[in-house]
Parts: structure tokens; C-alpha cells; sequence
């Protein structure tokens, strides 16, 4: 009797397990990263795996941002020009103070963030635009505005602060090869992971957290229920905002180098990679596995189209591909479920 | 003034005056709910039923009258909130639920917001709601989301949720609407289970039969001045129908003389839909109104949604005078003047954002072409006129969108808009869901002027009386099979409602 009872709740769990996204999700990175590997023996080494969760931990802390907008049933596409600004402005800052702090600067640029992403969500909440249309002005906005404010001189390595070239090199875990040249684990990847756990906590156990996917579900059952919708908004774009200052000094410090002509155009990157984890374009579902692991697969297609012998040009095809695949998957199953229940829309 | 605690009154609203830019909504309405009574209040379309419940619930103030809740005089601009605190609450037709989170979420929700606790205990959210569920012994898996949800299983989520807050009074407005007729069972089973808990229901239905059968009183109001509060037992529909509308609406059985020889209009020979109906045979005549009736569930919508080519068949013949015909798209059935009245027809029959005339004249677009292939405006607007002068339309502008008119008139431009395409047979899906009895009525006539105008007419209705008293023949369908056809000259409600329920064979 106890075998059975246990044999039906393990079963139970199975099934639930084969429901989820990010089982398949994972399957597909692990034969991905197997495929890769019979290509390149050097691809599945621990060096390899510290080398791209360094150089991916700014993009994976933007896909948090992009998960919780989503989340909300927005879209936000200026958070590149707010990190852009953000370090820009904390490297300026700091340059013309004379001072070295890795703690100001991460202030100072998280600052920044924090009151554009703000001025999004206030835009938002206040005149009820949509998300698109107004991220897509302030990114212009708030990028001419730095070009023009602040200049766009690029800033090389030598004229950086000291902090930024020491949080570059700074290790949390060091390891030696066997022919002993160090490598280790960057600073980046706590710091990333850190947002992530912020992110879930704030997510699952918040008022704010929960009315975030409340209102993405559906905006005016969440208002009945007494959710502060425009706060929430404000909120939402706040916390992009924030999560772009901690991406744009880490930025500084992975390339050593600031200009504020990049990164501003590759918004797509990051959505591909949040839509690509499961996350509903368009809007209240998600989850943070699901982002890991869209994260993953879309920095590990992305470092190895070389390794298999592809042009990097694929990329571009590839980001618009999952864009795209992503909002029909969503569109089919709505279609499919509504004619189940015999609902037709001609349109 | 002072109220006893023992009071067995809940609610009592004292002539209720409200008034909307110039035109009275309200005026004198009062409204008495016992403690522990399922109360039902009735009205047609813009009597002022709405503004009512609005005023009961704190959503807007009236501008005379005094409302008297739990014992307590409520105070001037008391808000919705306020009011949901002191124990009311509405179950809005749309439920306002929040369907990407999980059932337990939805219960407890409102709790956490309302409470103003900034963290989610998730453990005593799920306590919450499984007590709630338990409570009006409900079964539904705590951990599925919403959106995977019947619609009679999100009802009872949202009950649960109305119940977390503390409710004493749940105000439901059409809450029957989506149900199939167990499910409605179902439904009446929770309210009695929260009348024995001493809540009280406001029930607010245009289906008068469930009113009757459901409620202990009913209160009419009738273009926003009070008719009487009567108690349900003593009542007919027909009486009730009566009260709202002011005049007796005389039911007179439909009879065409349609001669029932030779090719028929229009025939079904053993069409069939994995999952959706299977084998059915029939055959309609012009000149002839033919019913189909059945439970939501029993394959009548999936069929006239194959004929009209939106869920094409998979296997078996249709004809039209005779010729087999092949459907498969809903422009296949335009070519073939096939109309179809949606059941839905909020989604499927209107465009919401467009004027009303636009709507009228959206499926003959090719035939306003002036001599230079574009578009006509005087052709466009004679058209238009002449079809909401047909039609009735009540409007002060043909220009106006068409979300301003009341679901009758809605109903009356879905119709129109098909019988500019001149069609030759025409399929209505439950035409009067949802509608008051004088729209209902014209809706009725309107459908028999098709027939003497020579239409083949098919007319699906839940409502027994409907069909009866409009078809020459009906079909009963069940399991997606015809499981019988009566004259309905021969037929009474009972039989019939007897037949479609299962219970006699």
C-alpha cells in the first residue's frame, strides 16, 4: 500500500516535471553543449565555463530586468541606453572627483538607473502609454541626452579609475591548470547570481512581487483587488533601471574600456534570450529557471555558431528567429485552447 | 435610530434616487435582503438594475435615499472599498480573476492586499483557501492555474475569494451565463450552503426561470422606478415577464404552412466531427423555422459552426437545393448565402470599435462600389439607413460606435449585417442570451419575418420556451447525436425539457 501511495506521488511528480518548460529547456542545453563539445574538446572545461559566466554575467543580470517587465505585461527596450548612462556618468563622476571607489561607483550608476528606469514608469503609469512605444522614445531620449550632456569620448583603460581594472581581475575562487597558470571564478558571476535571488525573493514573497504578475495577468482584476497599479509600474521600471547600473559597471570593468556609443541597439538580445527561457511575451508568465536557462543556451549558441564553423552573422537571424517562434508558439496555443472552447476571432 | 443586533434585515436601500446627467436612472427603488435570503433582482436593460448594484456597492453614491447595511447607516461618501470591508461584495459576469496565478493565489489574495501585509505567507494563503473551498465543498486543485480553469470552476473561485473577505452579502451579476445545466446545479447547491451559513445572495439574472427556482423573493424594477418585491413562489415567468416590461407579452406559437415535398432547402446527411457530433441528419425547408436544442455541451454550437464552415466536418454530405455543396470556410458559406448568428456575439458578431452603420454594412462592401470601384458614401448611407430603420434600431445616430447601443440593438445590427448578404438559409445561436423580453419579442419577430420571407431559418436556444414557441419542428440534440425530433405543435416545455435533460427517453 505505502509503495503504491509513494509509486502515485512520484509519478505525480514526473508528470509535473514533463509539464514544464524548462525541462525541455534543459534537455536541448545539454545536447547543445554535447554537440558543441564533439566539435571542440576545449568547450566543456571549467576554465571555458568561468571564462562565459564572466563575460555573460551583465547580460544575464539585464534578462532579471527583462523577466519582471515582462512579467508585468510590459515591454521595456531602454535599459541598454540607462546602463549606457548609468556607467558613463559613474565613470565621469568618478574620473572628475579623483577618486577610486568600486562601492560609489556602483552607487552612483545604480543611481542613475534607478531614476530612469523611474521616469519610464512614471510616463507609463501616469498617461497609461504603451510599454513599447515609450521605452523606445526614452531610450532615444535618454541616450541623445547623454550624448550631449556628458559627450560621447570614448574613455580608454588608462584614464579608467583603478577600481574598475581591479574589480575586472578580481577572482572569488582561483584554480590553477595543470601546467600551473591560474584562472577563477570572477566577482561578476556572484554579484549576477545575487540579482537572481534578489529577484525570486522579491518575486514570490512581496505584495509588490505577486501585484507584479497580477497585473500582467490581467491589469483590471488586479486593480479591483486593490493592487496599486502605478505604483507597481513605477516599481517595475525602477528595478530595470537599478539592474542596468549594476550591468553597466560591470560592463566597464569586464571590456575596460567606456564609450558611450555601445551596447545601445542589442535590446533584442536580451528579450530573445528571456522569451527563449518561457517567459510570455506578452505578459504574467515566467520563470527564473527558465531565464537561467534561456540565458544559457542563447550565450552558449552564441559563443560556439564559431566553434561549429557558422558566421556570427547567424546570430542576428537567430535573435529575430526566436523572437519570432516565441510570440507564434504563445499565439498558436491561444488559438488552439480558444478552439477547444469553440471561440473563432476573424481578424 | 437604533437597530436590534438580532435584526433579520441585512440590506435595506430607502428610496434610492440617482440621476445621470439629467436622466433619472433611479428613482424611489428600494431594496430589503434578509439575512441568510437568496434575493433576485430583475429588470430589462437600462431599468436601472446596474446602478443600483453600483450604489449598493459603494462604487458610486446615490444622490438621495439612505442605505442601511449590517445595522449601520452608511455614511456619505462611503467608497467601494469601505463597502467590501463591511461585508459586500460583487461577482462581477467577468469574475475578475487573475488567470496566470494559481487557484490558492486568487482566493487569498485579495486578503494579503486588503490587510495591507507587505509579504506572502504562502502557507497560510493555501490554509485560506482550502478552508474557503472546503466550505462550500468545492473541489478544485489548489496548484492549477486559473486560466486552465471551466468557467464554472473559476465561479467558484471567485465565491471562495468573495467568502476570504468576510462577505455577508454576494451580489452576482448574471453568474449563470457560461454554465452547462449541471453546473448551474452546482452553483445553487454553493448559494444554498451560504444561505444555511446566514449569508445572503443577490442574484441578479435575465434568465427567469432560474430566478424563479433559485430565489425566495424577487425584486422588479422597471426604467428605474420600483414595480414590487414579490415572493418566488408565487410567481410564473410569465407574470414576471409581465412586471418588467409593463404589458403581458402575448405568446403566440409560430405555424407556417411550408410544404414539406420535394427538394428541401437545405439537408445534412450523416455529417459528422470527431469529438463533436457524429451522424447527424436533417432537413430544413424554405419558408421553415427549425430548432435545435441541448444542454451547452451537446454539440449544437460545434454543428452550426460546421455548417457555417468555421469547424469544418469530417465526414458526411451537405446539400443545398439538392446540389452537394462543400463548406470549409466561412467564405464558402457567404457564396453560399448561408448567414450565422454567433452565440457570442460581443467576440464574434461585432466590431467593437466601429460605428454602428459600418457594422450593418460590413459584409456587402463589394456591392457599395460606386461607378468608380471605390467605395460609394451615398450609397453607403442610403444603405445604412434603410437597414436601421428596418431593423429598429433605437439610435440617435447611425455614426455612433456600435458598444453605445443595449445588447438588444447589438443583436438587432449582428442581424442585420447578415441579412444584407440576402442569405437563403440562416442560423441564429442562442439570439436572445442575455437580452431583456421587449428585445427578445422583436428578436422573435424578426426571425419569423425571415421565415415568411422565404429563408430557411435554424434556430439553436437553450431556452426550451424559445424554440417551442418559434419552430415549426425541433431537434433535440445530446452527446453530439439527434436524439429526437417533435413537432412542437405537439410538444409541451415539460416533455421537451424532459427529453434534453435525459430524464425521459
Amino acid at each position: 500500500m505505502v509503495s503504491s501511495a509513494a509509486r502515485r506521488t512520484s509519478s505525480r511528480l514526473v508528470r509535473r516535471i514533463l509539464r514544464r518548460n524548462e525541462f525541455y529547456l534543459f534537455l536541448f542545453f545539454v545536447g547543445f553543449c554535447a554537440l558543441v563539445q564533439g566539435f571542440s574538446s576545449t568547450f566543456l572545461t571549467l576554465e571555458n565555463l568561468f571564462d562565459v559566466t564572466r563575460t555573460s554575467a551583465g547580460f544575464a543580470i539585464l534578462a532579471m530586468g527583462v523577466l519582471v517587465v515582462l512579467l508585468s505585461g510590459g515591454i521595456d527596450v531602454s535599459f541598454f541606453a540607462i546602463a549606457v548612462s548609468a556607467q558613463y556618468g559613474a565613470v565621469k563622476l568618478l574620473i572628475a572627483l579623483g577618486v577610486s571607489s568600486l562601492p560609489m561607483a556602483f552607487a552612483v550608476s545604480c543611481g542613475i538607473g534607478l531614476a530612469l528606469g523611474a521616469v519610464n514608469g512614471l510616463l507609463i503609469s501616469a498617461f497609461r502609454l504603451p510599454t513599447l512605444i515609450t521605452t523606445l522614445g526614452t531610450q532615444t531620449v535618454f541616450h541623445g541626452l547623454l550624448l550631449t550632456v556628458l559627450g560621447s569620448r570614448a574613455i580608454n583603460s588608462s584614464d579608467l579609475p583603478r577600481c574598475f581594472l581591479d574589480f575586472s581581475k578580481a577572482n572569488v575562487l582561483t584554480l590553477s591548470k595543470p601546467d600551473g597558470t591560474p584562472f577563477g571564478l570572477s566577482a561578476f558571476v556572484p554579484i549576477a547570481a545575487g540579482t537572481y535571488v534578489l529577484t525570486w525573493l522579491l518575486l514570490r514573497f512581496t505584495k509588490l512581487g505577486r501585484g507584479t504578475l497580477a497585473i500582467g495577468g490581467n491589469v483590471e482584476s488586479a486593480r479591483r483587488l486593490g493592487f496599486n497599479v502605478p505604483l507597481i509600474q513605477v516599481c517595475v521600471y525602477s528595478y530595470v533601471g537599478f539592474l542596468a547600473g549594476i550591468m553597466g559597471v560591470i560592463n566597464v570593468a569586464l571590456i575596460r574600456y567606456v564609450t558611450p556609443t555601445t551596447l545601445v541597439g542589442s535590446e533584442l538580445d536580451v528579450i530573445a534570450a528571456v522569451v527563449l527561457g518561457g517567459a510570455r511575451i506578452t505578459g504574467g508568465k515566467g520563470t527564473i529557471l527558465g531565464t537561467v536557462l534561456g540565458v544559457a543556451i542563447f550565450e552558449v549558441l552564441q559563443t560556439s555558431l564559431v566553434l561549429l564553423g557558422l558566421s556570427s552573422f547567424w546570430q542576428r537571424a537567430f535573435v529575430g528567429l526566436i523572437i519570432i517562434a516565441g510570440m507564434s508558439i504563445t499565439a498558436y496555443q491561444t488559438k488552439v485552447r480558444n478552439a477547444r472552447n469553440l471561440i473563432f476571432r476573424l481578424e | 435610530m437604533t437597530s436590534t443586533v438580532a435584526s433579520s434585515t441585512l440590506l435595506e436601500a430607502r428610496a434610492i434616487y440617482k440621476a445621470y446627467k439629467g436622466v433619472q436612472a433611479l428613482s424611489d427603488v428600494s431594496l430589503t435582503i434578509n439575512r441568510g435570503e437568496i434575493h433576485s433582482l430583475v429588470g430589462e436593460n437600462g431599468s436601472g438594475k446596474s446602478t443600483l448594484i453600483k450604489i449598493i456597492a459603494g462604487v458610486i453614491g446615490p444622490d438621495r435615499g439612505e442605505i442601511v447595511f449590517d445595522g449601520r447607516r452608511r455614511s456619505e461618501g462611503l467608497n467601494a472599498l469601505g463597502a467590501i470591508r463591511s461585508g459586500i461584495q460583487v461577482i462581477y459576469q467577468d469574475l475578475s480573476l487573475l488567470p496566470n496565478l494559481t487557484v490558492a493565489e486568487n482566493i487569498a489574495l485579495s486578503q494579503v492586499v486588503e490587510k495591507g501585509r507587505r509579504f506572502i505567507n504562502w502557507g497560510s494563503m493555501h490554509r485560506v483557501a482550502e478552508a474557503e473551498l472546503r466550505n462550500i465543498h468545492a473541489v478544485v486543485d489548489l496548484d492549477a492555474l486559473v486560466e486552465d480553469l471551466p468557467v464554472s470552476s473559476r465561479q467558484l473561485v471567485a465565491i471562495a475569494r468573495a467568502l476570504t473577505q468576510g462577505a455577508k452579502l454576494i451580489i452576482m451579476d448574471e453568474p449563470t451565463t457560461a454554465l452547462t445545466k449541471p453546473e448551474v446545479d452546482a452553483l445553487v447547491a454553493v448559494i444554498n450552503e451560504l444561505r444555511s451559513r446566514g449569508i445572503s445572495t443577490l442574484f441578479v439574472s435575465h434568465k427567469l426561470d432560474e430566478v424563479l427556482r433559485i430565489s425566495e423573493r424577487v425584486t422588479v424594477v422597471r426604467d428605474g422606478k420600483p414595480v414590487g418585491v414579490f415572493p418566488a413562489t408565487d410567481l410564473t415567468t410569465s407574470q414576471l415577464e409581465a412586471y418588467m416590461t409593463g404589458k403581458t407579452v402575448a405568446r403566440k406559437r409560430f405555424e407556417t404552412a411550408t410544404d414539406q415535398r420535394g427538394v428541401p432547402l437545405f439537408e445534412l446527411r450523416s455529417l459528422s466531427r470527431e469529438g463533436h457530433f457524429s451522424d447527424v441528419s436533417f432537413k430544413v425547408w424554405r419558408g421553415e423555422i427549425l430548432g435545435i436544442t441541448g444542454l451547452l455541451g451537446s454539440g449544437r454550437t460545434e454543428l452550426a459552426l460546421s455548417i457555417f464552415g468555421m469547424n469544418p466536418a469530417d465526414s458526411g454530405e451537405m446539400l443545398l437545393d439538392g446540389q452537394p455543396v462543400t463548406i470549409r470556410s466561412t467564405e464558402d458559406a457567404v457564396q453560399n448565402r448561408i448567414g450565422y448568428l454567433p452565440e457570442d456575439r460581443v467576440l464574434q458578431g461585432l466590431f467593437q470599435s466601429k460605428s454602428i452603420g459600418e457594422n450593418v454594412v460590413v459584409t456587402i462592401l463589394n456591392e457599395l462600389r460606386g461607378a468608380t470601384g471605390l467605395i460609394s458614401s451615398r450609397k453607403t448611407r442610403t444603405t445604412i439607413s434603410r437597414w436601421v430603420e428596418q431593423l429598429k434600431i433605437k439610435t440617435s445616430s447611425s455614426s455612433l460606435p456600435v458598444t453605445s447601443l443595449s445588447g438588444g440593438n447589438q443583436q438587432k445590427v449582428v442581424i442585420g449585417k447578415w441579412l444584407a448578404i440576402r442569405p437563403q438559409l440562416f442560423i441564429l445561436d442562442n439570439p436572445t442570451v442575455g437580452i431583456d423580453v421587449a428585445s427578445k419579442a422583436y428578436i422573435h419577430e424578426i426571425v419569423r419575418d425571415l421565415a415568411r420571407a422565404e429563408m430557411g431559418v435554424i434556430l439553436i436556444s437553450d431556452e426550451i420556451s424559445e424554440v417551442l414557441g418559434n419552430c415549426n419542428r425541433v431537434l433535440v440534440m445530446k452527446e453530439g447525436r439527434i436524439v429526437r425530433e417533435v413537432r412542437s405543435s405537439d410538444a409541451t416545455e415539460e416533455e421537451l425539457y424532459g427529453f434534453v435533460s435525459g430524464k425521459a427517453n
